[in-house]
């Protein structure tokens, strides 16, 4: 409903713009063909059952330059998990105040990793998903302002970003669909890069409340348990689980090189929401690849270690019962895990490229692995 | 008439080996600009010349010139540099050079726009438009 008058604001600019300005086309496409290798597994959105909708999408860009340096952007993209129903993505409007200064006002993507901003733009990376286990927060959008500045510094390029806005959405976290509020999210990326190599940091913070459904299993278990507490009169403790107006912090810094045709990518993610019982998440990839003229193969490690402090354990030493429950839940959300891929990209067109990825993910709680194998033509137009 | 195609393509493909670009820019401009300041203007970190004119510049559509000048001057290969653009176009951050047909088209807009800068094959070069530089 937010995003009708957003879409209305962008109609209208375009156009009133019409007479005097041009309206851009432009667009990109990923259909991908995939699926899991085990029975009873599930991994990026595949069972063994070959699926080409899941992780297909198609998109459109329409950007209009107004007079006065005064921009009008919007992007419709059509998930195949989301039965192909065209959503705006993207849809802002942007001053430039010079060469350097460019403020923009409306929904755009959160800078929280390297791709972030061309996330769904499948044909400016090399492998059919970015690493999972880093690019895994279940939003990637918030409404507001962004500021961006570019300098040269000597032969090094400087971007600043700054970021000011809320999020307002359903988000699974825990629960499938919980109601998601993330109130004053503020933060800077900062990106340096040099010809051949580019380093990043990135620092985010929100005012975080989900609410958590009982329509699993955890979320039951944790609803359950804050409510006995405060019903018990444990305010306190049912504060720390309840995700209700907590610190939400995240971190970020990676690098990329692209030397000689040999390409390398790292990045490390932290993620935390204070006082509740989601657990803090560190995350990292390392990325291999070499370049053939049309071809790239390339080699991926992922990790991801999501825990709780252990002096949230044990928060009602007075009440066994209670804080065996509060234990319970705190555990409840560790995870483990770590995936290798292995792939191939070919530019078989100007325009286009086929790739192919395997991999392997391993859950070290509960020891098994599942493989996944994706085949993507990647295009933009 | 298969023949006479791939004899014309292969005589394309020897003829841009060997070929020279020449990077242009209106006689009125006087700028000075090297190799470093072209690569910059065609990845879209620098907007402006050194006297604040803001740079109007074009490609040609894909040809072989177009990938002589790419490979030799920006450094890429067309992939890479779709690759390139695409980041900056789908996030709002820039908008690559606009392409014209031929070397012709190209003298044409350079002649008429003093804020131009263009490539062609250096056997073109007329006295309609000033040579910054050949690679």
């Amino acid at each position: 409903m937010k995003k009708l008058p957003i879409a209305l604001a962008l109609c209208a600019a375009f156009v009133s713009a019409n007479t005097m300005a041009e309206v851009r086309i432009n667009g990109f496409a990923s259909i991908v063909g995939g699926k899991a290798l085990d029975d009873d597994a599930t991994l990026y959105g595949y069972d063994d059952d070959i699926s080409f909708k899941n992780e297909s999408m198609f998109a459109l860009q329409l950007s209009a330059d107004l007079q006065e340096k005064l921009s009008a952007t919007a992007q419709i993209v059509a998930r195949g998990s989301d039965d192909f129903d065209a959503e705006f993505e993207w849809a802002y409007l942007t001053y430039e105040f010079s060469d350097e200064l460019q403020v923009s006002a409306g929904k755009m993507r959160v800078p929280f990793y390297r791709y972030s901003d061309f996330l769904d733009v499948g044909y400016t990376y090399r492998w059919v998903r970015p690493p999972q286990s880093v690019y895994n927060l279940p939003f990637s959008t918030y409404e507001g302002l962004s500021l961006l500045h570019n300098t040269q510094l000597g032969d090094w390029d400087s971007t600043v970003q700054v970021i000011y806005g809320s999020f307002d959405g359903n988000i699974a976290v825990v629960s499938v669909n919980g109601d998601t509020e993330l109130n004053d999210i503020a933060g800077i990326n900062w990106t340096m890069s040099y010809d051949w190599f580019s380093a990043r940091a990135a620092y985010f913070v929100a005012d975080t409340t989900i609410a958590i459904e009982n329509d699993t299993d955890a979320g039951v278990a944790l609803n359950g348990l804050e409510q006995t507490l405060r019903a018990a009169g444990f305010v306190d403790q049912a504060d720390d689980i309840a995700v209700n107006e907590d610190d939400g912090s995240f971190f970020a810094v990676g690098f990329s090189i692209d030397y000689n045709d040999i390409l390398f990518d790292a990045e490390y993610t932290e993620f935390e929401v204070e006082n509740s019982a989601l657990a803090k998440q560190t995350q990292y990839y390392t990325s291999v690849g070499y370049r053939m003229d049309e071809w790239i193969v390339h080699l991926t490690y992922e990790n991801n270690d999501d825990k709780h402090d252990s002096n949230r354990y044990n928060a009602l030493p007075a009440v066994p019962a209670l804080n065996a429950g509060i234990n319970q839940v705190l555990e409840g959300v560790r995870a483990k895990s770590n995936v290798y891929t292995i792939g191939t990209r070919y530019d078989f067109h100007p325009s286009a490229a086929l790739k192919v990825d395997f991999s392997r993910f391993k859950d070290d709680i509960s020891d098994t692995e599942t493989d996944v194998v994706a085949v993507a033509v990647d295009l933009v137009f | 008439m298969k023949k006479l195609l791939i004899a014309t393509a292969m005589t394309l493909c020897s003829h841009a080996a060997f070929a020279d670009v020449a990077v242009i820019v209106n006689p009125a401009n006087g700028n000075a600009i090297d190799e470093g300041t072209i690569k910059k203007i065609y990845l879209g970190k620098a907007k402006s010349f050194d006297d604040g004119t803001k740079v109007n510049p074009v490609n040609q559509d894909g040809n072989s010139v177009s990938d002589e000048f790419n490979d030799k001057v920006v450094g890429k290969s067309s992939s890479q540099l779709n690759a390139y653009w695409s980041k900056l176009v789908f996030t709002g951050k820039g908008t690559p050079p606009e392409k014209l047909a031929n070397d012709q088209a190209v003298i044409d807009f350079v002649a008429a726009n003093g804020d131009a800068i263009g490539y062609i094959d250096a056997a073109k070069v007329t006295d309609k438009v000033k040579v910054v530089g050949t690679f």
